[in-house]
């Protein structure tokens, strides 16, 4: 188990996940006090479709709804400030946001801002003290996820908010909001679930409730991702894929080391690819590096990729290598499968040289930054 | 790992575990606003001098002098309304409950009377009657083995019209828990057996029934892993630190995984033969975990025989063959049942039949077993079992249970 | 113009009408059932005299209401009036309450999949949810009735299976 003296965790999100799961929405929101819901989403990004079945599942349920579909990825602090207004004027009681990235860190700093009432909404930064439960938040993610709408993150302005208080109150995942995503959006949510899942599973601060998400994040990400990527009409294994991103954003709630989240964040920062496409980059190389140096717990990775008879079978002295070459063989099949839709290195993925500086600048000065500018190199292609 | 057409799943409290995690209470208290709280407990747990504790670790941070521990047995609602008072009285801010499910439980009703300024807590029973968040609250568990410092129910009882209320919202599960392997080093062997067996059967009736899930499954593997490897080991060595704070996590892992999976025919009969016949809880479960896994085997089988690696290891997994892995873990369970009677001197009752009270009087006489097996009819948990149960039904388990003869797979009705 | 529309939320009339009029109609056969069938006679029997159980959807749909008057056990409309309700099912929503009376999910299903609320007391509504399998035991064909409870009934009679469907139908139908 953990080894410091007093560990801690926690996940304050309700997870709701299946067949009409949206269509409970009206219920679940009488239970957080609220009635009056305001949409926050991006008409560009998740398609009217989504907005539809969602404004469709609040049918008969004499419920009025807000909706606000502008969301970019310029949203901005002007932004927040004009909902705010409209939000407290029109008195809404909670936000439901609808898509992932984006749409989710706008959504939690708006939660911020309408829950704090009194601030400017350009005032707000990640030092304000955030003391209490905020305003009802849901997040109903669709395909594109990047697994940290279930965090306690919000990346917005060039700035990092992290409160366990803006992690939403409830996560609703209906398999009608995987329809018509393709094999590379739900390959990069996937892969990005896999990366937040592994870097939680094996760092030295792991304890058995955080183990819990990491571990079902792994083994749904193992047994589902492959069929969904060849398959993104086959709405179990989309779903499940579904699943192990907001699990993997529990678990990275409370992991501390989290290079392969840094990494991708950096390049989805400045470059906006995919996290989890930079994360199936550098997996193999970081986890390469900790192997070598005996430095993580690689072996707690092999029992939720290969499952008990696999497992079982393997002496511990093996199962660290054997879990990264189970995990090497998982992403070249993917690679096989997505072809030109899944980069494999920064050439493939169009990374103009004169990004590079401020990527690494980006991954900081520090030892570790030094270190992920080594796993950089390693990936130019 | 299977994803169900639909499911939910909700543990939003705050864990906080290790040797020395009360000393946390004061820093999670003020994050919180709050420095004055009212300290819920029992005779008992104040006797083992485990409040003093608690109170040492909150000293010179908080304010740690307002005790209450006149919790009863059996949660009652006027001591629920007297605490509530004394709340109001002292202008506290917040509630730390120690002890086990009793406590728990009137730390859920005063929390609900001191948060909504209720004069009738009836008004607040039924599911979904909360719609915010209550005073904050912290659970100390001074058992390793309910898990009520993880669940959203609270029953109360209002003796003066015989009435039991059940509250049920996500609103009343604790915002923290606090894991201290201080607050169960004094537990005898006798109780963290059975305490432990009661954590056994959350996990593994979580890891069968109906309700479970990805998350609840996960959970569930691990208490089952946790508690199996140091239930016997805390039994022999109470004064064990470090197996002490893995059964406390094993058993609030159990807690997680019961609460959104729910339990089924163990619980069902367990709760029936202690209302009956006064048997403690946690025995009850010790003796129908195994039956309820036989009854339910032919609808779960696969999900039995994936305890098996959990709870015996690599080796034992491997030597055993894939069709016989269920029946395994059932005499696993069984073994373990039989360990801890002897470790305990006999105390521990492998089943009914052996189950005697203080003055050695045998607590289930045989001829009580119908009785019990028409009161299970009436308990809840019936729903989540994979099988379905009627009174016939139940009567052959318990003529098995009272015995100690493994069930008749044969007998079972299949649906 | 502002940049947030009010939307008002649509309808379902054809979910909620296939829904009430299968409320109506269960109703009616939990009527028929309790004259027609001693196990069910006896489950409510075992219950108060004044016993009312109601079976609805979320917030303000479709609604039945089961009381017993006098010892005899009658399908009262869709609203309890003033009586006092001993067990309330509520479906979360419209289509929940579709997915359970097209019998896609059972009554024990539907609770583990959270998409009923029970209120009351936890005895009367267990006896509630006995009662309910076996009237879809009398009112489904086999191959739907099995998926719907949990275990299909073996040891019945054919003076049960047959007879009793016969009744328990044309009682529904007539209302009596």
């Amino acid at each position: 188990m953990n080894p410091a003296p007093v560990f801690t965790f926690t996940c304050p999100v309700k997870t709701n996940s299946g067949n009409k799961a949206l269509e409970h929405l009206p219920v679940e929101l009488a239970g957080l006090n609220a009635g009056n819901p305001l949409i926050i989403t991006s008409r560009k990004a998740v398609g009217q479709k989504a907005i539809q079945t969602l404004l469709d599942a609040f049918g008969d349920s004499g419920m009025t709804l807000g909706l606000f579909d502008g969301v970019t990825t310029t949203a901005n602090p002007d932004l927040i400030e004009h909902l705010k207004s409209i939000y407290l004027e029109k008195k809404y009681d909670a936000i439901i946001a609808l898509g992932g990235y984006g749409v989710v860190d706008a959504a939690k700093v708006l939660n911020l801002a309408v829950s704090l009432k009194t601030a400017d909404a350009h005032k707000l930064s990640p030092a304000t003290p955030i003391r209490g439960h905020l305003s009802p938040l849901v997040v109903v993610p669709t395909a594109a996820a990047s697994g940290l709408e279930t965090s306690k993150f919000a990346h917005f302005n060039h700035m990092i908010y992290s409160s366990e208080y803006l992690a939403p109150n409830l996560v609703v995942m209906d398999p009608r909001l995987t329809r018509g995503a393709d094999g590379k959006t739900i390959a990069a949510t996937g892969l990005a679930a896999l990366g937040r899942a592994v870097e939680a599973q094996i760092s030295a601060d792991h304890n058995p409730f955080r183990d819990a998400y990491s571990f079902a994040a792994i083994r749904f990400i193992k047994e589902n991702l492959p069929a969904a990527v060849k398959k993104p009409s086959d709405k179990k294994a989309s779903l499940a894929v579904l699943n192990a991103a907001s699990m993997s954003g529990c678990a990275a709630s409370d992991t501390k080391s989290a290079r392969l989240h840094k990494l991708g964040q950096v390049f989805y920062d400045i470059q906006h690819i995919p996290p989890g496409v930079i994360m199936a980059m550098c997996l193999p190389h970081v986890l390469g590096d900790d192997l070598k140096e005996g430095a993580c717990d690689l072996a707690a990775l092999l029992h939720p990729l290969v499952g008990d008879d696999e497992f079982a079978r393997t002496p511990a002295a093996k199962r660290a290598e054997t879990a990264l070459a189970v995990l090497g063989r998982f992403l070249s099949d993917l690679y096989g499968t997505l072809g030109k839709d899944l980069p494999r290195n920064l050439k493939e993925a169009c990374v103009p040289g004169y990004r590079m500086e401020d990527i690494l600048d980006g991954l900081g000065q520090d030892e570790e930054g030094r270190y992920l500018k080594t796993v950089v190199e390693r990936i130019t292609g | 790992m299977l994803l169900p057409d639909y499911y939910e799943f909700c543990c939003r409290v705050k864990i906080v575990a290790g040797h020395d995690a009360l000393e946390k209470i004061p820093d999670l208290l003020i994050e919180r606003g709050a420095k004055k709280p009212l300290i819920i407990t029992d005779k008992g747990v104040a006797g083992a001098g485990l409040i003093d504790i608690v109170t040492r670790a909150l000293r010179d941070r908080v304010f740690a002098d307002l005790i209450a521990d006149n919790v009863p047995p059996d949660s009652d609602l006027r001591v629920v309304n007297q605490l509530a008072g004394l709340y109001h009285d002292n202008a506290c801010d917040a509630i730390i409950a120690v002890g086990g499910g009793s406590v728990m439980d009137t730390a859920k009703g005063v929390n609900i009377v001191v948060s909504e300024n209720a004069t009738d807590l009836m008004a607040f029973s039924g599911v979904g009657a909360l719609k915010r968040p209550l005073k904050p609250l912290i659970a100390v568990p001074t058992t390793a083995g309910t898990g009520s410092e993880v669940t959203q129910v609270a029953v109360i009882k209002d003796h003066e019209k015989h009435l039991k209320m059940a509250f049920g919202s996500y609103f009343l599960l604790p915002d923290i828990s606090v894991l201290d392997s201080r607050m169960t080093m004094t537990m005898p062997p006798f109780i963290t057996a059975m305490t432990g067996m009661d954590a056994m059967s959350h996990a593994v009736e979580a890891y069968y029934c109906l309700q479970k899930n990805p998350l609840s499954d996960a959970h569930a593997l691990a208490a089952v892993n946790m508690i199996y490897q140091y239930l016997p080991i805390v039994a022999k060595n109470p004064a064990d630190q470090d197996a002490r704070l893995s059964m406390a996590v094993g058993a609030c892992l159990a807690g997680i995984a019961f609460s959104n999976s729910m339990v089924g025919l163990v619980h069902n009969l367990g709760h029936a033969t202690g209302s009956v016949c006064g048997v403690p809880h946690g025995m009850c479960m010790a003796i129908m975990l195994p039956y309820g896994l036989e009854y339910n085997m032919h609808k779960r089988e696969d999900a039995m025989a994936g305890l098996l690696l959990p709870m015996a290891g690599e080796a034992v997994y491997r030597d055993t063959p894939p069709a016989q892995r269920a029946a395994k873990v059932v005499s696993l369970i069984r073994q373990l049942n039989a360990d801890l009677n002897t470790i305990t001197g006999g105390r521990h009752a492998r089943f009914f039949q052996e189950v005697r009270d203080r003055d050695g009087k045998p607590m289930v006489p045989r001829e009580v077993l119908p009785e019990i097996a028409r009161a299970a009819l009436s308990d809840g948990a019936s729903i989540y079992n994979p099988e379905d149960t009627d009174y016939d039904d139940n009567l052959m388990v318990l003529e098995a249970a009272w015995e100690g003869k493994p069930l008749d797979r044969n007998k079972v009705k299949k649906g | 113009m502002s940049i947030v529309k009010d939307i008002q939320s649509g309808r379902k009339p054809l979910k909620r009408a296939y829904v009430g009029i299968f409320l109506w109609f269960t109703g009616r056969a939990i009527q028929a059932t309790a004259r027609v069938d001693q196990e069910v006679k006896k489950e409510f029997d075992n219950l108060p005299d004044d016993f009312t159980f109601s079976l609805g959807c979320l917030p303000d749909g479709p609604c039945m209401v089961i009381g017993k008057e006098k010892g005899k056990v009658k399908y009262l409309g869709s609203n309890p009036g003033k009586r006092h309700v001993h067990v309330r099912l509520a479906i979360k929503s419209v289509d929940a309450a579709f997915l359970i009376l097209s019998f896609q999910e059972g009554t024990a299903v539907a609770t583990t999949r959270n998409r009923l609320i029970t209120d009351g007391e936890v005895p009367y509504a267990l006896a509630v949810i006995r009662i309910l399998d076996i009237v879809e035991v009398y009112l489904l064909p086999k191959i739907i009735a099995s998926l719907a409870v949990k275990r299909y009934p073996k040891g019945w009679s054919i003076g049960r299976k047959l007879g009793g469907r016969i009744g328990v139908y044309t009682r529904t139908l007539l209302g009596i």
